[in-house]
């Protein structure tokens, strides 16, 4: 039934020419090598790509309430190739940000670096700012951790940058004060509105004597209102401490409050060895403002409640004192009750200050060796520590919301190498590899040539 | 013994450039097959050449035709010319080629490689099935589909005994 189906296939076939294809087809094998070559290195290229920008397209959801956010028990160093604020994913909001002379937080030439970490989570990003700067000192997080203010560190026109870490844009505020020289934040007000910024002006021609400038500015519209001005061994604004439309601001052993717009309510004298506590110095209610007193026979330090208009002592606060630290900030106050302080260790090696700076706290970086952040809770004995950060890691800054949810997470510090590492990584093998690869070729096609020919005796 | 793939090519082009024109009808389009799957054995002679090469090419070069019909289904081909040596009269054949061609056209790719394998290669319903990658039940359907069109568009090539007999 078939057979002549067969013979017609035989027939047909008999009569097929053998076609050249033993050179083009290993000519097709070669190309389809090479292709593969080509697509698997823009894969990796890809990949590292998508690795850090396409998780990321999107910005991740803010909770202005902070509804999520707690202070870490501990931090660490963020690991080599940290993504860096302004990266994608957004970090959103930041509930600590650190600072140190470890060699992960010093960048190439005079360039600092201050680390970030999540508001609700382990996520580290970085901020590379020029010259010194320290957390909570020089580089300060806004009360709603969305914001991060910063010296500009541009000398022929000052100001203060603002980034938004929910956006990753970086708003820079350029200085209004006249011959100024430099620009620092010293401090928030409530709303996270508007910035305390100190102005540094010199007296003369020569820079020999300067004279400091306190400003409060408008993030949004950069407005800047001055607040005092006076000679800079007074340290106009060591330390400001905010309440929703009211700040304090202490120059010399002077404490200034002020409302909202600048106008100065009223003025008192602190007493030898006291001090505005820190940016967390007025009290819960905002009807107190805090002190922080260091007993010079035993080097305790202890807080107390004061009155904002006379600077009278008011109702004793019961809180556990802190000894054998160099300084405290008080941060904030938890809804327990309890304070929250910044205490400093002294660093046994750092270089006396000058008997010019040597005014009292709060203590510099530079006499510091580590930071940690204790509780001191009304009743207890004993300041309790909330959170540890490694050696090296001299300044810290808290965001408010933070620690007004009162609420402290186990800590897991990212270790191994940041998404930039594997970024960078995955760009450089492929370049190389595209690189040998190209200027390989006319010897790999030799060597395989070779290796053909010795394999089929011709 | 392992033969080098040069080898192969040598003593196995002849069988597989015919295949090849059957599957296709056309000697550009069976040179392309062929051509491709080499190059593609080429690429894992290293895993293959201890194996079944044959086996391997032959495989690669069925699904490959059915993958370019597939692509290039709606263009038309223009008849090739004829490529036997000109001073032999081969009237007969080239009528009874030029007839399986016209009725080869007919097929699927898979019908046709069906018949091929089936009455050119003389492989049992099985064998093609394994070399097709598919069961031995859709060998049975394509199988009858193919002989069913064949009959259809030459009845001399697939003649029903049944039938005959009857007239």
């Amino acid at each position: 039934m078939t057979s002549q189906l067969r013979d017609a296939l035989r027939a047909t076939a008999e009569d097929v020419p053998t076609y050249p294809v033993y050179e083009r087809a290993l000519a097709t094998a070669r190309r389809s090598h090479r292709r593969r070559l080509v697509a698997a290195a823009a894969t990796v290229v890809l990949v590292a790509l998508a690795g850090v920008t396409v998780p990321l397209t999107r910005t991740p959801a803010l909770d202005p309430a902070g509804a999520d956010a707690a202070l870490p028990d501990r931090l660490g160093l963020p690991p080599i190739g940290t993504l860096h604020v302004t990266d994608r994913p957004r970090i959103g909001a930041a509930s600590v940000i650190f600072s140190g002379t470890a060699p992960r937080l010093r960048g190439w030439i005079d360039t600092s670096i201050i680390g970030l970490v999540g508001a609700d989570s382990d996520h580290y990003r970085i901020m590379r700012v020029g010259g010194e700067a320290a957390a909570g000192e020089t580089v300060y997080l806004s009360p709603d951790g969305q914001q991060l203010a910063r010296p500009d560190g541009d000398e022929d026109e000052p100001g203060v940058d603002v980034v938004d870490l929910a956006t990753g844009r970086t708003r820079h505020l350029k200085s209004s004060v006249t011959n100024t020289v430099a620009s620092t934040p010293v401090g928030w007000s409530a709303d996270s509105a508007s910035l305390v910024v100190r102005d540094d002006v010199p007296v003369a021609f020569d820079g020999a004597t300067y004279t400091s400038v306190l400003s409060i500015v408008s993030v949004d519209g950069g407005r800047w209102t001055r607040l005092a001005s006076g000679a800079e061994e007074a340290r106009f604004g060591s330390t400001v401490a905010a309440a929703p439309n009211r700040l304090a601001y202490q120059y010399g052993r002077t404490v200034a409050v002020t409302d909202g717009q600048g106008r100065e309510l009223s003025s008192f004298l602190l007493p030898d060895e006291a001090w505005l506590a820190g940016k967390g110095a007025w009290g819960p209610g905002g009807a107190t403002l805090t002190v922080a007193t260091r007993r010079p026979a035993t080097g305790e330090w202890t807080l107390r409640q004061v009155d904002p208009r006379t600077g009278r002592d008011g109702e004793p606060l019961r809180l556990p004192a802190v000894t054998g630290m160099l300084s405290i900030r008080l941060l904030g106050w938890a809804p327990d009750g309890s304070a929250l302080v910044a205490a400093y260790q002294q660093d046994p090696d750092a270089a006396e200050p000058p008997l010019e700076e040597q005014t009292g706290p709060p203590a510099t970086a530079e006499q510091v060796s580590s930071v940690r952040v204790l509780a001191l809770t009304p009743g207890a004995t004993a300041p309790r520590t909330v959170l540890t950060a490694p050696a090296q890691v001299d300044a810290v800054d808290v965001a408010d919301q933070v620690i007004r949810a009162g609420r402290v997470r186990d800590a897991e510090p990212p270790g191994g190498v940041g998404a930039r590492f594997w970024l960078w990584t995955g760009l450089v093998t492929a370049l190389v590899a595209g690189a040998v690869r190209y200027l390989a070729r006319r010897r790999i096609r030799r060597w395989l040539d070779d290796r053909r020919a010795r394999a089929s005796g011709y | 013994m392992v033969e080098s793939f040069h080898e192969f090519v040598v003593h196995r082009s002849p069988a597989l450039c015919r295949t090849a024109y059957l599957l296709t009808g056309d000697h550009q389009l069976a040179e392309d097959l062929v051509q491709t799957a080499l190059a593609r054995t080429y690429r894992h002679w290293r895993r293959v050449r201890d194996g079944n090469p044959e086996a391997y090419v032959r495989r690669v070069m069925y699904h490959q035709q059915v993958s370019w019909w597939r692509r290039r289904r709606l263009v038309e081909r223009l008849e090739p010319a004829p490529t036997e040596p000109a001073d032999v009269d081969h009237s007969e054949a080239i009528t009874l080629r030029l007839a399986l061609n016209a009725a080869l056209r007919q097929l699927s790719p898979r019908q046709r490689a069906v018949i091929v394998l089936r009455y050119y290669e003389d492989l049992t319903e099985a064998q093609v099935a394994e070399a097709l990658g598919c069961s031995i039940g859709t060998v049975k359907r394509h199988g009858h589909d193919g002989l069913r069109r064949l009959r259809a568009a030459a009845p001399e090539l697939v003649q029903d005994t049944a039938e005959r007999s009857t007239r």
